[in-house]
């Protein structure tokens, strides 16, 4: 009798399981069915002058009503954007609507592979946020996905050159540029005060500068400067824009084999590791615990790394910013770079392209209003106007009461600009295994020349 | 007429009934697994950057033995596969012995304890051990205050330690999961031959040698074919313990045609003949295995 109760019990789960799952799989659908069946009535009303207008205007021919499904990844940062710039764009038009999807990263990729390979649109947003280093990879591999907004009313021109670049192919703008990935170098200035240093030593600075400075830190202190992830070269990528140069040419071959500033950048990475400046982590987690636990005394990455370092609040005021160090003997090095930062980019599925580009030129494209409020999230705009806005000279009183936001903007504008190219993962992986057999002794013009074989091995399909 | 009819009802009623019960999970298969396959096999003869693609006879079988990367993943799955298969068995079959004992207490809390693992989540169990292992993880910590080490030892930025780290894992992982089919199997051997090697003086090493492991080599040889099959298969431990580093000395063939499907200028004409080279190399393991096992014949 037990055993019969038993069974039925399990077999009971067993099917409600399956309903259980059934009814998620029908909830989702619904979900995605719900926009473009909501968006169809704004396209009905929308098309009569959209057909006329583009030509002057599209971006004026819209209603502005209607709901658009975003995909971001970033609860605190990218999704707070998108609901900040929903509140603003409500004001003008009260019966627009924002669904906005938590989707991280890599699951986005896989969707839009998926989507796109199978030749069904219909599972992808209106809008979603695309890594700027993944941008051109996207548009070339799957031209269908994403909408060209060159003509759409969104003026391009008031971005940061070398942000827009990203998302620029043939001359066509595909995405609205959205943060900031100027590069910031964090020190602990408790540190560098037990090494009789301060931060101005570390500003306007050379790697070899850098490195004398880290020996002096390592000594007092025993913290080393600065951690990496091993086998990922964030490091080695931000240190190559410093200086303008890529890992391929304009016309999109290889420049690894006789590129001298990416000799010169594993050299001095290797240097850097040698003296116990640098020591390399696992991890990402294990990274960003090396900053907030204080076992270093400083990092080098894009500004949005900030947002986790003021996660540590009892280490408040101990912490300032400045440029990174400048390459030594290449030709255009500067201290600074850029490392990150992500686009909006609108699909072809999108029924009413022209609210999509409304809204996005008249946020995230036009209103300083969004980028006062997405600030304080850490949010730093590439959009010009908004450096202008008095929130941006606000002190921080994390990083030692200095207007941090001002400084990052005008870092970002004299970012060097650099080629990303289609094959820019393949690159960077055969790269960091270049680098991680040349820390282990190898020689350095054999494993470049690997690295080149690597690379022109995956182009060559 | 009738009468014909209800003979015939008679001697297919059995078979129709057996039809009937393997129909819908024979189509199933075939919808989710055949079909996918047979499409996979056609879209390994094709090449090209994303949804663009073209026919190109077998230009990726080609290409995969010029490329090195996946070469170097086929040595290191190839390397856990002689290591870690072996080892794991071998324990597994050793913990089983001992647990098999009748006069053991607690057996049933041991092999609780010893087949749990097992009940993880992969991903989670290959983050675990990458912060075990970390240069502030807890081994360290350990090998570190004992006296051992003076300073961490970077257990995953080396090549042998990261090869190490990721066969301990599968080891902790997969060890009980093959205890329980020994188990099973040892359900299946009378006891009293244990009792009557033991009055003939058989000492417990040669009554495992003599009596276990022959009368179990069919469980070891499924067990065998399964943990092939799994290692050539390995892709989580790649991917979350080691990310493939260092310099991809620790890469898996699953893990490298991830990458090369999502990580990378998506290939899946590539990517597809990857897999099928995975799926010709299991055959013949399992194959080789079930003539060098199996001697029924």
């Amino acid at each position: 009798m037990k055993r019969k109760i038993l069974a039925a019990l399990l077999a009971s789960t067993m099917i409600l399981s399956l309903v259980g799952c059934g009814g998620n799989g029908g909830a989702a659908s619904t979900d995605s069915a719900a926009p473009t069946e909501d968006a169809a009535p704004a396209e009905d009303a929308a098309p009569a002058d959209d057909a006329a207008a583009p030509a002057d205007d599209a971006a004026a021919s819209t209603s502005g009503a209607g709901e658009l499904t975003v995909w971001c990844w970033d609860p605190a940062f990218n999704l707070n954007a998108m609901y900040e710039a929903e509140k603003v764009y409500q004001k003008d038009h009260p019966d627009f609507k924002l669904n906005v999807v938590e989707t991280p990263w890599d699951d986005i990729q896989t969707k839009i592979t998926t989507a796109a390979t199978s030749g069904d649109l219909s599972t992808l947003p209106d809008i979603f946020l695309m890594q700027d280093n993944a941008f051109q990879k996207n548009v070339i591999s799957f031209p269908d996905v994403c909408a060209d907004l060159t003509n759409s009313g969104i003026d391009f021109s008031q971005f940061a050159a070398g942000k827009t670049a990203y998302s620029v192919i043939d001359g066509k703008n595909y995405g609205v540029p959205f943060d900031n990935g100027a590069v910031v170098a964090c020190y602990r200035t408790d540190y560098l005060e037990q090494a009789g240093l301060t931060v101005d030593d570390f500003t306007d600075i050379t790697f070899d500068q850098y490195l004398e400075n880290g020996k002096k830190v390592l000594e007092a202190t025993g913290k080393p400067l600065i951690s990496m992830q091993a086998g990922e070269c964030d490091l080695i990528m931000m240190m190559m824009q410093s200086a303008g140069s890529s890992l391929f040419n304009e016309d999109g071959t290889a420049n690894i084999v006789g590129n001298d500033t990416l000799k010169t950048v594993m050299e001095t990475y290797k240097s850097l590791k040698d003296a116990g400046v640098l020591v390399e982590v696992n991890s990402w987690d294990e990274y960003v615990g090396s900053i907030v636990s204080g076992d270093v005394a400083g990092t080098i990455n894009g500004c949005w790394i900030m947002a986790s370092i003021q996660t540590a609040e009892d280490q408040s005021g101990n912490w300032a910013i400045t440029n990174m160090p400048s390459l030594v003997g290449v030709s255009g090095a500067t201290n600074y770079s850029n490392n990150g930062g992500s686009s909006w980019a609108v699909t072809t599925n999108c029924k009413d392209q022209a609210l999509a580009a409304d809204f996005l030129a008249s946020t995230f494209a036009g209103s300083t209003e969004l980028y006062d409020n997405i600030l304080p999230s850490g949010a730093l705009a590439t959009w010009a106007p908004a450096g202008d806005s008095d929130a941006y000279g606000a002190p921080s009183d994390f990083f030692g009461g200095d207007a941090v936001s001002a400084k990052i903007v005008d870092f970002s504008t004299k970012v060097p600009s650099n080629i990303t190219g289609v094959y820019y993962y393949e690159a960077r992986n055969a790269v960091a295994t270049a680098i991680t057999n040349y820390i282990n002794g190898a020689d350095i013009d054999a494993e470049m020349q690997t690295a080149a074989d690597t690379v022109n091995f995956n182009m060559g399909q | 007429m009738s009468k014909s009819s209800k003979k015939l009802t008679l001697s297919k009623k059995h078979n129709l009934t057996g039809w009937a019960f393997l129909a819908p999970g024979a189509i199933l298969i075939l919808i989710m697994s055949f079909i996918p396959m047979i499409r996979a096999l056609l879209l390994s003869f094709q090449s090209g950057v994303g949804a663009q693609m073209k026919p190109c006879g077998i230009m990726n079988y080609t290409r995969m033995f010029k490329d090195t990367v996946f070469i170097q993943s086929i040595k290191n799955t190839f390397f856990y596969l002689i290591i870690q298969v072996p080892v794991m068995l071998i324990f597994a079959l050793i913990l089983a012995s001992i647990l098999n004992n009748k006069d053991l207490k607690f057996k049933g809390l041991f092999r609780t304890m010893i087949f749990l693992p097992c009940a993880t989540s992969l991903v989670a169990y290959a983050i675990i051990f990458r912060s075990l292992f970390a240069n502030n993880g807890l081994v360290n910590l350990v090998l570190v205050n004992l006296g051992i080490l003076d300073q961490p030892y970077s257990f995953l930025t080396n090549t042998t330690s990261a090869r190490i780290v990721i066969i301990i894992a599968l080891l902790w992982r997969w060890t009980g999961y093959n205890m329980v089919f020994y188990l099973s199997g040892l359900q299946n051997i009378e006891y009293s031959i244990y009792e009557a090697a033991k009055i003939d003086g058989a000492s417990a090493v040669q009554s495992f040698f003599r009596i276990t492991v022959p009368l179990l080599k069919p469980t070891i040889l499924l067990t065998a074919i399964m943990s092939t099959n799994g290692t050539l298969q390995l892709f989580d431990e790649s991917v979350n313990l080691t990310n493939g580093g260092p310099a991809n000395t620790s890469i898996t063939m699953s893990h490298y045609i991830y990458d090369m499907s999502f990580k990378y200028v998506p290939n899946f004409g590539y990517s597809a003949a990857m897999s099928f080279l995975i799926l010709i190399l299991v055959a013949i393991l399992a194959f080789l295995q079930m003539k060098v096992g199996d001697k029924r014949d």
